[in-house]
């Protein structure tokens, strides 16, 4: 299970769309981790999944959904078999792009960035929770409300 | 030479004689020359002589100017000389004798050098012995140039006509020469002896005393008939001919004999009646034939040589217009309207028999119609329509592949579509058909103005319905067509090497990029910017089956199509616009394109997130906006694509990188996709406009009666300050010029601030917005203009101008400046325009028609005045640049021996190395690779680009050199982070920070292999071809940007009314040579720039000071005894403008200045500050003298360099935004110097 999911945390909701409302459909939330000291900013479509400030949720990042663990294909396949997915409400599928640092030496924190088809994460803090990621993987991100 | 040939034909030999294989012939050498009188005469089969045609009975006279003896007139007749048809009688000259001889027209010049150097008495060299000998020899060097030697007759005859100027004895025979000049309103010479003989000049002036008719006067001048020209020329020595670099006798220059062309060259029509048209030359042939029969009756009858004259004058006009109907010198009572065309004429022009019909012809196999679009024609395709390909036909030779094909087209015969309009057998071995055009046939398709080589590319032929030529809206560009009503083109070549050759060189994929900088020039345009701009937004989300659709649009059905993962699979399965994308980049997983790249649309948001040291980090991908596209492996990360990524001319865009990465059939498969999905998708989504996209909400129009208000406040402030000439001035400038640029700034401000709070107010929906912000039409200018404020209408650079007295139009008082009695329109177009506003905006609006009429006309001489002169220069097997003669124009081409039009940096670099390590990044994944050290890279990039510098490679220096930099600073950078890391040296995060530095700016040394070898193996593809016609490509690449450039001259930024001309007449300037260019402006660094005071004095130096400008005042005193001039200086402005003027310098200065007839003891130094001035004359006219000088007073220069009119100090631009980061108020100073003064240097 663990080896499925790179990455877990509850975060809380900061801020909705911090450079203004660009688009209808959907908000740039910005977002911290309770756990790890993680920043995130995340495009999310708020009209199938509405979002608000100080809302808590706990996210996942995993790289496939099967639960035995076995690769994603990278091709979509329909079939309602149990999955990851059945205990999130919100779930997107898209690719780790680039990953960067910022700040020196002990400060030094990194970024993940990852693209769901156009709609965009950003993921910083400590360099050590970063260095499972791979550029270029497939990653599915799993929300759900607490 | 026929002589042999024939005799060798009457001898018969046993065997065939063995001839020597002496290869082609080649042409040693061709003469040209004038005929003289007996070769016209044997050349001739006839002498005409009678100037009528047709006798009563419609049959050609015998001896009249349509004698049968010349030629056959029609089809009906056969030639009276060599019995041929009317297709095989070439034509044969007739002859016509003169009565006198006259000069031949087109030769005048030349015999008027001629008789410049010769004695007019015994008709040799007016130069002495030696300097003839001297001369000879250089005209005898075999080593000078044709060029060279005509030059040095110029300067012969230049020294001859020097010398005759005042009179010249022969050396020789000792008759004293005058002047020979071209005789003034008739067709002659004239030997003016006037200064020549002294006898001569004392009868002149006793014949003015008389008041005797002028007439007298030109007495003195010898009128040079052609019979004593020509009987001077004959008597020339061939040496002398040689001597004055002549390759004929001159006599041939006289006509004394006509050569009567052939009837086929004058045709003659036979109307329907009795009457028949005579072509231009017969009739001025029958003209001449007149006035010679004239003159003979008239020399017959002896009568008075005054009458004679006439004739003979009359009879040298009609010889002379025969040849040139446009001559000089006709004689005002002979001059019509409409004249009769002579030889000339028929040469001459772009009618002209040169370029008419020989370097242009009209031809066969040719269509043309109206141009419409048709999106779902691949780019490379042209839709042509049924009734135009059941004409034009393709010859198709015969075999067993085709012949069923061919045997149905023939079945149909020429009328019915699949069809054939003939079978031909050209040598019986196969036959051919030339059947109708159909689907996949090759042909070309050009639109005028052909400025470019794009202008004309090859198609392949897709035969449809309707009557319009068709393609696909990418291909408008390179033809700069549209669809309001353009007509354009086709050819199609009839042989299957012109096929090829056409489809090679001229096809639309192999001229996607223009070779004048290698940007992409075929690219997506108007509805595929919008659509594609609409479909990647980021709120875009589809279900499975819009999904599924949008993936169909984008092929014909028949391709297999990848449905991807969707975006967010719960709470329901939803797909993103940017996923449209990567399917229509990479359709499915066995398509091998993976396309990298990273372009700044116009919406991406500059705003800075983070500074790291030096280095600014931008906010890239995470703009809020969505302005930044980032394609990686062929999936659109981010970003809103629009004009910057999918349309022409940027060299980042998405097609240039396909281009590059994948070659043009991936780039032109890419834009047939978009085209098809975009204007299927649009069809169905909507795209319209309407009132409500233009009507601004309330609060924009309080704003903007907010700004206007303020602004007119202030403008009606500083008018009233240049009312009571209060206005603080502009460096540079007097009040009038600091009031018009102030208010201007203030005018443009309301227009850019209305413009933004209109831009801001829009929602995202707004068809106009949407339109500007893709790049498929419209600016944000163009927008706010109907929404909130058209703005200052403007007449040749400045507010609209006077058309009455002292004010722009009736409604206004007299000499208002406010900004609506200048033609400020404070409306929009939605809210309408006011009688006066609208009046002012029609000025602007034709002033910009009239711009386009002229510039059109103006460019297009411009560029064929460039092609001419650069046509023959292309690239020579050696690498070198050479022209027609093989003379070398530059030895390797621009230096560095590559195409422009592959160079894919956008300063001309070869290559783009960043955007390419970024792809091999991106496609060498590092999987279990080890990570580089900084010491290795440097290694490895070291014996890289060793390798690279072999001679097999042959990559050149500066390539090595820049690849090797551009590592440099890759390397700098990871070096820095690894040293953080060091320091932190046995921490127990060491090791995983390292690894994410490795992550983030790592490389392993798989991937810098492969970006090594790629570079190589690129740079050499690179370089140009031999034999590419570069001096026509680089003619086409400065005269194409050029009709497209606007007339108008623009300010220089800050500076005010100090324009610079820019544009076309700038262009034209250079091309010209011009040696006064209309604004000189000489940009002058300081060695100290950073104190405006020395710059002040390094002004007033250069600058032109005139007294007037320096003195308090200038007087005139006048005492019982004396009377002079007293100049006192105002010392206050010569301290304030920092110049070193005292009386002793302007005393200098006036004694300097030529004209003023004053001598050193003539001025008086009273003191430091004041001088007197006594002039020299009679007292009679002492006060005249003392007026005029004091009128000259004031303009006597007294300082700086006399070309200069205005010199103004302008603060640096880049220093003063550096200044204001810094917070250290450095301002740098130069000096912008109007006036030629590099001279004087």
């Amino acid at each position: 299970m663990s080896s499925i999911i790179l990455f877990e945390d509850i975060f809380v909701v900061d801020k909705i769309d911090p450079d203004g409302k660009k688009f209808d459909k959907v908000s740039r939330i910005e977002a911290r981790s309770q756990n790890c000291d993680m920043y995130m900013l995340l495009d999310v479509n708020v009209e199938i999944y509405p979002m608000l400030v100080g809302d808590k949720f706990a996210l996942a990042l995993a790289h496939t959904l099967n639960l035995d663990g076995t690769p994603d294909t990278g091709y979509y396949t329909q079939g309602g078999r149990k999955s990851l997915a059945d205990k999130f409400e919100y779930i997107m599928h898209g690719k780790l792009y680039k990953i960067s640092d910022e700040g020196s030496g002990k400060t030094l924190k990194a970024e993940i960035y990852v693209s769901y088809g156009g709609l965009l994460m950003m993921l910083k803090g400590d360099p050590s929770y970063i260095t499972q990621f791979e550029l270029d993987q497939k990653l599915f991100l799993l929300m759900r409300k607490l | 030479m026929l002589q042999p040939q024939q005799s060798s034909q009457n001898l018969v030999f046993t065997k065939q004689p063995y001839i020597e294989d002496v290869g082609p012939r080649k042409i040693k050498s061709i003469q040209f020359s004038m005929m003289s009188e007996s070769e016209i005469m044997k050349a001739a089969e006839v002498q005409v002589y009678l100037g009528q045609y047709y006798n009563s009975n419609r049959v050609p006279i015998q001896g009249g100017l349509l004698d049968p003896r010349m030629g056959p007139a029609n089809k009906s007749c056969s030639c009276a000389t060599c019995h041929g048809g009317f297709g095989d009688c070439p034509g044969h000259f007739g002859y016509l004798n003169l009565a006198l001889p006259v000069y031949n027209v087109g030769y005048l010049s030349t015999i008027l050098d001629i008789l410049k150097c010769i004695c007019k008495s015994c008709s040799r060299i007016l130069l002495d012995e030696k300097l003839c000998k001297e001369y000879l020899k250089k005209m005898r060097s075999p080593k000078m140039e044709a060029l060279r030697k005509s030059d040095l007759m110029k300067s012969m005859v230049k020294k001859c006509s020097t010398m005759a100027s005042k009179a010249v004895k022969c050396p020789r025979c000792g008759y004293i020469n005058g002047m020979v000049k071209k005789a003034v309103g008739v067709l002659g010479i004239i030997h003016d002896l006037s200064k020549v003989n002294e006898n001569e000049k004392e009868c002149r002036s006793a014949i003015s005393h008389t008041k005797e008719s002028k007439a007298s006067i030109n007495a003195a001048t010898y009128i040079l008939n052609p019979v004593k020209v020509l009987f001077l020329f004959r008597r020339m020595t061939d040496e002398d001919c040689e001597l004055l670099y002549l390759s004929d006798r001159p006599e041939k220059l006289i006509v004394t004999n006509i050569a009567v062309p052939p009837i086929a060259i004058r045709p003659s029509v036979i109307m329907d009646g009795s009457q028949s048209n005579e072509n231009d030359i017969t009739e001025r042939l029958k003209r001449i034939i007149q006035a010679n029969a004239s003159l003979r009756q008239e020399l017959l009858e002896a009568s008075t040589a005054f009458k004679c004259l006439a004739g003979w004058d009359t009879l040298q006009v009609e010889v002379g217009q025969y040849i040139n109907s446009d001559v000089r010198g006709v004689p005002f009572t002979m001059q019509v309207a409409k004249p009769l065309s002579g030889f000339v004429q028929r040469l001459k022009g772009k009618q002209g028999r040169f370029r008419g019909n020989l370097s242009g012809k009209r031809v066969e196999y040719t269509g043309r119609t109206v141009i419409s679009p048709d999106p779902n024609l691949k780019i490379t395709e042209v839709g042509i329509p049924i009734r135009m390909a059941r004409i034009l036909t393709y010859p198709e030779r015969v075999s067993h592949h085709n012949i069923e094909k061919l045997r149905q087209c023939v079945r149909n015969g020429p009328d019915k579509y699949p069809g054939a309009r003939m079978v031909r057998y050209p040598d019986g071995s196969a036959r051919q058909v030339d059947r109708h055009l159909e689907d996949g046939d090759v042909v070309l398709f050009n639109r005028q103005p052909s400025l470019h080589r794009m202008s004309i590319m090859c198609h392949r032929a897709r035969i449809m319905p309707w009557r319009t030529l068709r393609f696909n809206e990418s291909v408008c560009n390179p033809y700069n067509a549209d669809f309001d009503g353009d007509e354009m083109n086709m050819h199609v070549p009839q042989t299957e090497e012109a096929r090829t050759e056409a489809l090679m060189l001229m096809g639309v994929q192999n001229n996607l990029c223009t070779p004048k900088n290698g940007e992409i020039l075929v690219a997506s345009t108007q509805d595929f910017l919008t659509s594609s701009f609409l479909i990647t937004r980021k709120d875009t989300f589809y279900d499975r089956a819009a999904f599924s659709l949008m993936c169909c649009y984008l092929g014909d059905g028949m391709d297999l199509i990848d449905l991807p993962t969707p975006a967010i699979l719960k709470p329901i399965e939803l797909w993103t616009g940017k996923q449209v994308f990567n399917v229509l980049l990479r359709p499915h997983a066995n398509m091998r394109v993976y396309l990298n790249l990273t372009v700044k649309e116009k919406t991406y948001s500059n705003k800075l997130i983070r500074t790291e040291g030096d280095e600014e980090i931008r906010i890239d991908s995470m703009c809020p906006n969505d302005g930044f596209v980032y394609v990686r492996n062929s999936e659109l990360i981010s970003g809103q694509v629009g004009k910057a990524t999918l349309g022409n001319g940027n060299k980042d865009g998405l097609y240039s990188v396909l281009l590059r990465d994948y070659g043009a059939h991936a780039a032109a498969v890419c834009m047939n996709r978009l085209a098809k999905l975009s204007s299927r998708w649009i069809g169905n989504h909507g795209f319209s406009i309407g009132i409500d996209d233009v009507q601004p909400k309330e609060e924009l129009i309080d704003k903007k009666k907010r700004l206007l208000s303020e602004n007119y406040e202030v403008c009606n402030v500083k008018i009233k300050e240049f009312n009571e000439g209060k206005l603080q001035l502009k460096p540079g400038c007097d009040a009038a010029q600091t009031l018009e640029a102030l208010i201007t700034d203030l005018l443009n401000r309301i227009r850019e601030d209305a413009g933004k709070a209109c831009m801001g107010g829009l929602p995202w929906r707004n068809s106009p917005l949407i339109m500007s912000q893709c790049g498929s039409k419209g600016s944000p200018i163009n927008i706010s203009q109907m929404v909130a404020c058209v703005g200052q209408q403007s007449v040749g650079g400045r507010r609209a101008p006077n058309g009455f007295i002292d004010r722009s139009l009736p409604h206004f008082p007299r000499k208002s400046k406010a900004p609506a009695a200048k033609g400020f329109v404070a409306n929009s177009f939605y809210s309408g325009l006011t009688a006066t506003e609208f009046f002012f905006h029609t000025m602007g609006g034709r002033e910009g028609l009239v711009d386009t009429a002229v510039k059109t006309a103006d460019t297009g001489y411009m560029s064929r005045r460039l092609i001419k002169a650069l046509e023959d220069l292309s690239i020579h097997y050696d690498n070198s640049v050479r022209n027609a003669s093989g003379c070398i124009v530059q030895f390797l081409y621009g230096d560095d021996g590559m195409d422009p039009a592959n160079m894919e940096g956008k300063s001309g670099d070869p290559l783009n190395f960043g955007r390419l390590l970024m792809k091999v990044e991106a496609t060498c994944p590092v999987g279990e690779n080890k990570y580089l050290s900084p010491e290795e890279i440097s290694e490895m990039v070291r014996k890289l680009a060793e390798y690279g510098m072999n001679s097999d490679k042959c990559c050149s220096e500066a390539f090595i050199d820049s690849l090797r930099k551009f590592f440099e600073g890759h390397r700098d950078k990871l070096e820095n982070k690894m040293k953080f890391i060091e320091d932190l040296s046995g921490d127990k995060n060491s090791d995983v920070l390292e690894k994410v530095v490795h992550k983030t700016s790592g490389i392993t040394a798989r991937q810098l292999e492969v970006f090594m070898e790629t570079c190589f193996s690129r740079y050499r593809l690179k370089k140009i071809e031999a034999g590419t016609a570069i001096g026509a490509i680089g003619a086409q690449s400065i005269g194409e940007p050029g009709t497209q450039m606007t007339l108008k001259t623009f300010h220089f930024a800050g500076v005010a009314s100090m324009n610079i001309t820019q544009g076309v007449p700038r262009i034209k300037e250079i091309i010209n040579g011009a040696k006064r260019i209309s604004t000189p402006i000489i940009t002058a660094e300081l060695e100290c720039d950073y104190n405006e005071n020395s710059a002040r004095v390094v002004k007033s130096r250069i600058e032109k000071t005139v007294l007037g400008q320096v003195a308090k005042s200038i007087k005139i005193v006048m005492t019982s005894r004396l009377s002079s001039i007293v100049i006192t200086l105002d010392m206050q402005t010569i301290q304030d403008a920092h110049l070193c003027i005292t009386a002793d310098v302007v005393k200098e200065s006036i004694l300097q200045t030529p004209r003023i007839k004053l001598k050193e003891q003539h001025i008086k130094v009273l003191d430091f500050r004041k001088l007197e001035i006594f002039p020299p004359t009679e007292k009679s006219k002492i006060h005249f003298e003392l007026h005029s000088l004091k009128k000259v007073l004031p303009m006597i220069m007294v300082k700086g360099i006399k070309t200069v009119e205005r010199v103004v100090i302008a603060e640096k631009e880049k220093e003063k935004k550096k200044a204001k980061e810094n917070e250290e108020e450095k301002k740098k100073y130069r000096l912008l110097v109007e006036g030629l003064v590099c001279l004087n240097f």
